[in-house]
């Protein structure tokens, strides 16, 4: 069982606790969590902020080592967590700090479909997303990709499969760094990686991960719902998914590699999964290298699967999809490392910022965002649970300020998928999903009981925190209506 | 002591308590432990050898390593170990004789894709009348 958390935690206001440097030995900077007193309680229930101490004692370590009000137990680095290393100053780069699922992250596409109009084929939406998204373990894509094609769509990112016909030029433009992080060498991903990855682009896989079909439920800033074509009552798609075992290899091969690295720069760490290189050294761009390649990998996948998801609704609603408008509102990857600007002392320095489980959130006039959405700021979707919400948001200023650009990433799990299991007993979740009005299909056979929504804190907590903070403010809420899992 | 293993819960992956008389008696059960968080795995009778070999200086490491190399055959291949021919375990060395068998995809049922065995908590150690291992699976 989980143990509890009893080190400090000093309230500095309504939204952030703080755990001192001085708490043990080798902190560099105080830890600071985002949460609010209901969130607290349940974030003391398990390890994770003396994982945010933990990694308070990285090298080269910025300011503090944050974690987002979603917080839960990780390896290494707790889920939820933010820390940014400055290269110059010894900074180094962890793989822990990404996770395994490299670059797993969220799009949204928006239609013009009225719920009201659609009511009766939702079920029918839902089976044929179901039957067309592949899903679930040992379930391969539409296309299996040679070694030569697996190096081009890691070097192109999501050009490399729109110009295949997988998508639409405007989806570029509407993803984060438009679908590729530069500096990415496919050359350094090892074969094992490939053989991973070869028949898994454009595919779901299973744990957390989701296909949801939802209904604006809510705007709260019209202005920004309408840049981003969000209209009350209409139908979105959600995507959250990840590099599959592409990236779980170049993570796994990361680790293995880095494992004797600590003790070669005289680096003492707390916990083996916080195995880390110093920025600069070969070990670090080695790992940086092909991590770049991975996220890659990544935006290729979820962009095929928008393909496949416009395929769907088009057969269903016998429309185009281009008719349905169905125009990619945003995509973000909330697992990666990238070299980022940030004032340190009155002075632009280039800091490495690891988000764990967290999503960037650019305030508005950042240079990195795309023209339409300069004036609101950057879009933060954050997935909820199956049963109540998700939010999207925008990127205020005191991202910049406090958190390195960056937001929460979902609600954050407070159960066990064991406890979440024993829950069940003697229910049936997907009919208790469907009386709350939500279709759902899943191929594993535990996937619906242990990704429940009681297994998850309330999203809507976890928004609230950061929206009070100025880190992101609240657009527009979605309700699911369908979703499909592994 | 029976060789045998037993799941326990982290937050939003699963962990694996194995316990054996002998180091080498762990392997068995920490195979079968790893294959009951995918699923429920049929093989089919087309069967081929497998064999594992590794050295290093933590025992923990090495079981590790060897869970790895049997989740990538089981991704890749879709193979899975179903005897044990003959295992060696010591603190330095594992070498791994068993055979394995092609999965039948009609009757297999499945629960979890594991990501990686990873290095959280993960230890082996002596117990009275053997050894336990725990290691925990990313999901």
């Amino acid at each position: 069982m989980n143990e509890s958390y009893s080190g400090p935690l000093e309230r500095l206001d309504g939204n952030r606790w703080r755990i001192p440097k001085s708490y043990k030995p080798g902190m560099r900077v105080d830890g600071i969590i985002y949460a609010n007193d209901v969130l607290i309680e349940a974030i003391k229930g398990d390890k994770s902020p003396e994982q945010v101490a933990n990694v308070a004692t990285l090298p080269g370590i910025v300011r503090y080592s944050l974690a987002m009000p979603d917080i839960h137990w990780g390896y290494g680095f707790c889920i939820g967590g933010v820390a940014a290393t400055d290269p110059e100053q010894g900074g180094v780069i962890s793989p822990g700090g990404v996770g395994y699922d490299i670059n797993c992250g969220v799009r949204l596409i928006r239609t013009n479909i009225k719920f009201t109009d659609a009511k009766n084929k939702i079920e029918q939406l839902v089976n044929q997303l179901f039957r067309d998204v592949p899903c679930g373990v040992g379930q391969g894509g539409i296309v299996k990709f040679n070694k030569s094609e697996l190096c081009k769509l890691m070097a192109e990112g999501s050009r490399y499969v729109v110009k295949r016909g997988f998508g639409w030029e405007s989806d570029i433009e509407a993803t984060e760094a438009h679908g590729l992080i530069e500096g990415a060498d496919p050359s350094l991903v090892s074969d094992r990686a490939l053989q991973r990855g070869s028949d898994q682009c454009g595919t779901l896989g299973s744990g957390n991960h989701f296909m949801e079909v939802q209904v604006v439920e809510k705007i709260d800033d019209p202005q920004a719902a309408a840049v981003m074509g969000l209209v009350e009552g209409n139908l979105t798609v959600m995507i959250h998914s990840g590099s599959r075992g592409l990236g779980y290899q170049v993570c796994e091969d990361a680790l293995h590699e880095l494992q004797d690295t600590p003790r070669k720069y005289g680096i003492d760490l707390p916990d083996k999964q916080l195995s880390c290189a110093p920025v600069h050294s070969n070990e670090g761009q080695r790992y940086l290298k092909t991590m770049r390649a991975a996220a890659n990998f990544a935006w290729c996948s979820r962009q095929i699967m928008t393909h496949l998801a416009r395929e769907a609704f088009a057969r269903v609603f016998e429309t185009p999809a281009e008719r349905l408008q169905m125009n990619l509102v945003y995509d973000v990857a909330h697992n990666i490392a990238k070299m980022e600007p940030y004032d340190v002392d009155g002075v632009s320095t280039s800091l490495c910022v690891h988000r764990k489980g967290a999503t960037r959130a650019f305030p508005p006039g950042h240079p990195e965002l795309p023209e339409r959405y300069r004036p609101i700021g950057q879009p933060v979707l954050v997935p909820g649970d199956m049963g109540r919400a998700s939010y999207v948001l925008v990127g205020q200023p005191g991202s910049m300020e406090h958190t390195f650009g960056s937001s929460c990433h979902g609600a954050g799990r407070r159960m066990s998928r064991g406890a979440a299991i024993r829950a069940s007993k003697g229910r049936s979740i997907k009919k208790e999903l469907l009386d709350r009005g939500v279709i759902a299909r899943a191929r594993g056979r535990t996937g619906l009981e242990e990704e429940q929504p009681d297994a998850y804190k309330d999203v809507t907590h976890v928004v609230g925190v950061l929206h009070d903070a100025h880190i992101s403010r609240k657009v527009a809420k979605l309700r699911p209506i369908g979703v499909i899992k592994g | 002591m029976l060789p045998h293993f037993e799941l326990f819960d982290h937050t939003a992956d699963m962990g694996v308590q194995v316990i054996a008389p002998t180091m080498a008696g762990l392997m068995a059960p920490a195979t079968q432990g790893l294959y009951s968080i995918i699923g429920e795995l049929v093989a089919t009778s087309k069967q081929e050898a497998f064999q594992f070999e590794l050295s290093g200086n933590d025992p923990a490491i090495l079981l590790r390593d060897y869970l790895n190399q049997v989740l990538f055959v089981f991704e890749r291949d879709h193979r899975m170990l179903i005897s044990f021919e003959q295992t060696e375990f010591s603190r330095e060395h594992l070498i791994v004789n068993a055979t394995a068998a092609a999965l039948d995809p009609e009757k297999c049922v499945y629960s979890h894709e594991v990501k990686a065995i990873t290095y959280h908590e993960l230890s082996i150690r002596e117990i009275e009348g053997g050894f336990e291992a725990r290691f925990i699976v990313d999901i």
